[in-house]
């Protein structure tokens, strides 16, 4: 196979600028010149909920639509938790209660009046964004997050999973072309971004899963386990969100490939240090592919 | 001038190439005199279409020593057309009445005009309003297309769609800050009352006529003239650099896709034949076809050979990929292979590699031809007259669709254009689309079929010519047989005799593939006699007389039986390769 290795770079001193922004507008915590370190929050804000329940008062209170108005305890905006009641009738001094329960913890968002309906959404979702590398905030984004910039090595895989994970760049080989077994994982990788050479095997990754291995970067990964540890197959080249515990990148591609001797060399000479990684994949336009961010020290 | 006029630049932007064409009157018929082709410019960090045009134009110049770009601009001495599909076709949102009826038909409008349908709404939608809103909320379409009501029918449904894209506050894809085109093809006397409720500010409605006048009747060329205007004047704008290039071509700029189906239309019409064609990208899968003068066209996005191969074995699952692979491979092997095209994007292929491909290329047309039969349907909600005789044909199915009287058949997209694929090409057609009866196998060998159909309104017989002379490839003819026996038993007879005298008979057995050797541009007259299990579309046992023309594989008798599965021996597949190979001419004689 004859690869383009498109959107690939190997960088070993660069500028790097970080666009960190939150999904919606909030309130950014920030200024331009500020020195930041990895776990800074730079902006934060609350996304609405996506879960959401209609729920028809009417009928659970045998009512007609347009009458529900009257035994509502609640109104639009108020909280509710999960089966509390939202509206009571009462026939004969109250021998006779019908209730309607909140279906979900969340609030009043729409009472339809004449329809005789409530719709429940979930409480608002925050959103945070960090720093995820150190460095210095060369510009704000009103109201949405900043540009964090400094000079570090960058290394891009052609794969990854798995979003940001930050943590010591740790070896678990002498050699790029040394597979990265569970017999070569200890204890002390704990927490640490663990590098291999040309392959991770299944059971590594769910030992990496397992014991709290913040990332792996290695030369390839064989299909068939990244799927079985995924739990599905993969199906577009969109990835980053997948919550596998870890965030693992492949540096050549899929199946047993010995990482390229100027990568592994360069991850080799940042040993010990703090990385900034993100397992995250785009292919096809504007393409994204993971990478691997090691700031320099001092 | 006027001479010079004769002769046309057409220029189609996809998202990874820019393709410049330059086409000419040459003695008594049009001829493709050059092309050329650079990447696309309208992604950072170029962010201006036009670079890209400029380089193709002046590149396709130096090629045949015109100056074809002055000042800037190109010169003016020929027609320019320019089709573009810059992000796989326009995204689109669907609204209608009844899912079956009106949605569907604007749906095929839609799909016709070049869309990537992201949602389809409709009002007799089981899921709440409420869903409805926040699902139309999250996709920010480019165009919105509303049908609904025949003429002089329903209308405070109508309205109530209208009013569900307003409280939707559905926002165009290009910005926040344009108002999103509106594409009204419903009921006509309502046309007033719709622009008042997607009022001017918001909304750029426009008019066309209903795409389901009446409930027998399905009217979609309005609607997708409507498209095309709405996506020239209110969304191709936005993109960099079109606003330039929009003021130097002629007439409109309309999507790839749209293009192509336009010259297929025209060439079944033109030939009086049914045409089913399919386009495998390395992100998408386009099928079109035209039945009985009826054109659909289907779009299965993210099914394709480069970026959407994973999807294929995801879709389709591994066991069907494994299938047409001959040999001992692993599967391991083979999702590696797979994995490593979707991520690396190679620019060539190992010969394993190649061989995964042309097995998820079957897969991907499969799962393609399974979508379209699914859009490609006759008209719902019409009541039909029925006798006993026509209780058994299959013009009663949902689909159109019909395998038995598919004439022609085409194959596009890069994987057809390469030699080695080239090689096979009429087999990986063959398998996953199963025609039987007689049909022509077509390959596009030189990607310029948008610039034919951007070509056909302005010069129709050019348009036909050059797809005919220098886009179409034909591989050959095939004679596929309905039927099952035990394998080996013979399932028919063929005698062919060609034009120059010389006859060959072969005798086929259930399961094998054989070829007659036709060139192209070569007739002969062809008797096929199948025993009384079998079926070459006239009737079991009933033999076939007919005219045929030849092409790269010849006359390709396929009587594997339909609808066929993979063979319980593998080698089986490797003996269907080698038997589209040329081989000599069989014992012949002069009659």
């Amino acid at each position: 196979m004859n690869v383009s290795r498109f959107g690939v770079k190997l960088e070993d001193e660069t500028l790097i600028r970080k666009v960190r922004r939150i999904p919606t507008q909030g309130e950014v915590f920030v200024t331009v010149g500020d020195a930041v370190d990895a776990e800074t929050v730079i902006a934060s804000s609350t996304v609405r909920n996506p879960e959401a329940e209609e729920v028809k008062v009417f009928t659970k209170l045998g009512v007609e639509p347009d009458q529900t108005e009257r035994y509502m305890l609640k109104k639009e905006g108020d909280q509710v938790a999960k089966d509390e009641v939202i509206a009571i009738s009462r026939a004969f001094f109250g021998r006779f209660t019908k209730t309607c329960r909140s279906p979900i913890d969340g609030f009043i968002e729409v009472f339809a009046k004449s329809a005789g309906r409530v719709i429940v959404r979930g409480n608002p979702i925050p959103v945070e964004v960090k720093a995820h590398i150190p460095g210095k905030i060369a510009e704000v984004i009103p109201e949405e997050g900043a540009v964090v910039e400094t000079r570090g090595a960058l290394v891009n895989g052609v794969f990854g999973v798995g979003g940001e994970a930050r943590g010591e760049l740790a070896f678990a080989v002498d050699q790029p072309g040394e597979a990265l077994t569970t017999e070569v994982m200890g204890a002390g990788h704990k927490g640490k971004i663990l590098v291999g050479g040309s392959v991770v095997t299944l059971e590594a990754l769910r030992k990496a899963a397992e014991m709290d291995l913040n990332g792996i970067v290695t030369g390839g990964v064989d299909q068939r386990d990244l799927t079985d540890f995924l739990g599905h197959e993969i199906g577009l080249g969109l990835t980053g969100e997948e919550k596998v515990g870890l965030t693992l990148i492949i540096t050549e591609g899929f199946g047993v490939h010995p990482m390229r001797d100027e990568t592994f060399r360069l991850l080799k000479s940042h040993e010990g240090e703090p990385a900034s990684i993100d397992g995250t994949t785009q292919i096809r336009q504007r393409i994204l592919r993971p990478e691997i961010v090691i700031p320099l020290q001092g | 001038m006027g001479s010079e006029k004769e002769s046309y630049l057409i220029v189609d932007i996809n998202s990874h190439q820019t393709k410049a064409v330059f086409i000419e009157r040459t003695g008594d018929g049009y001829g493709v005199e050059g092309t050329s082709e650079t990447p696309t410019t309208v992604d950072p960090p170029e962010l201006d279409v036009t670079i890209g045009v400029e380089k193709a134009v002046r590149g396709l110049g130096q090629k045949l020593g015109r100056e074809l770009w002055v000042s800037g601009k190109p010169s003016g001495a020929h027609r320019l057309l320019c089709s573009s599909s810059t992000s796989g076709g326009i995204y689109m949102n669907v609204a209608g009445l009844i899912r079956n009826i009106s949605t569907e038909s604007a749906q095929r409008a839609a799909l016709g005009a070049g869309a990537l349908l992201q949602d389809v709404f409709s009002y007799n939608d089981p899921q709440p309003r409420f869903r409805m809103i926040e699902r139309m909320r999250s996709l920010r379409p480019e165009i919105f297309l509303l049908a609904g009501g025949t003429d002089g029918g329903a209308e405070a449904q109508v309205l109530n769609m209208a009013g569900l894209i307003e409280e939707a506050d559905v926002k165009p894809r290009f910005g926040d800050g344009y108002k999103l085109p509106v594409v009204y093809a419903g009921n006509v006397d309502i046309r007033e009352e719709v622009s008042k409720v997607l009022t001017e500010d918001r909304y750029a409605t426009r008019a066309v006529d209903n795409v389901r006048p009446l409930i027998e009747t399905e009217n979609l060329g309005p609607a997708r003239e409507g498209i095309y205007d709405s996506y020239m004047e209110h969304v191709i704008v936005h993109s960099p650099g079109y606003d330039k290039l929009v003021e130097w071509v002629e007439g409109k700029i309309i999507p790839t896709q749209a293009a192509i189906g336009k010259i297929l239309y025209a060439y079944a019409q033109e030939r009086g034949v049914n045409l089913l064609a399919v386009d495998v990208g390395g992100a998408t899968t386009d099928v079109y076809s035209v039945y009985d003068g009826v054109f659909n066209r289907s779009l299965n996005a993210d099914i394709g050979l480069t970026y959407g191969i994973s999807n294929i074995m995801k879709e389709a699952g591994i066991e069907n990929i494994m299938r047409w692979m001959p040999g001992d491979i692993s599967e391991r092997k083979v999702r590696n292979i797979v994995g490593n095209i979707m991520a690396l994007q190679p620019e060539s292929l190992s010969d394993e590699e190649r061989m995964v491909q042309q097995s998820a290329v079957r897969e991907a047309i499969r799962l393609g031809l399974e979508q379209h039969k699914n859009y490609a349907t006759r008209l719902k909600g019409v009541r039909l007259l029925r006798d006993l005789g026509m209780m058994f044909e299959q013009a009663l199915e949902p689909s159109i669709l019909n395998l038995m009287k598919t004439q022609v058949v085409i194959g596009r997209g890069s994987i057809f254009n390469d030699p080695e694929n080239l090689k096979i090409a009429s087999l990986l057609l063959l398998d996953a689309l199963q025609p039987w009866g007689l049909t022509e196998i077509y390959v596009d060998i030189s990607s310029i079929m948008p610039h034919t159909g951007m070509l056909l309104d302005s010069n129709r017989e050019a348009a036909l010519q050059i797809l005919s002379k220098a886009c179409l490839r034909k591989l050959g003819t095939c004679v596929a047989v309905k039927g099952k026996a035990e394998e080996g038993v013979e399932a028919l007879t063929v005698s062919m005799s060609t034009s120059g005298g010389v006859s060959v008979e072969e005798t086929v057995a259930y399961g094998e593939l054989k070829t007659l050797p036709l060139g192209a541009g070569e007739s002969a007259k062809i008797v096929v006699n199948p025993t009384k299990r079998f079926d070459v579309g006239v009737g079991r046992g009933r033999s076939l007389d007919a005219k045929v023309t030849g092409g790269e594989h010849g006359v390709i008798i396929d009587a594997r039986g339909r609808p066929f599965g993979t063979p319980i021996k593998k080698e089986a597949l490797s003996v269907w390769a080698e038997s589209l190979k040329p081989r000599p001419v069989a014992p012949a004689t002069k009659t």
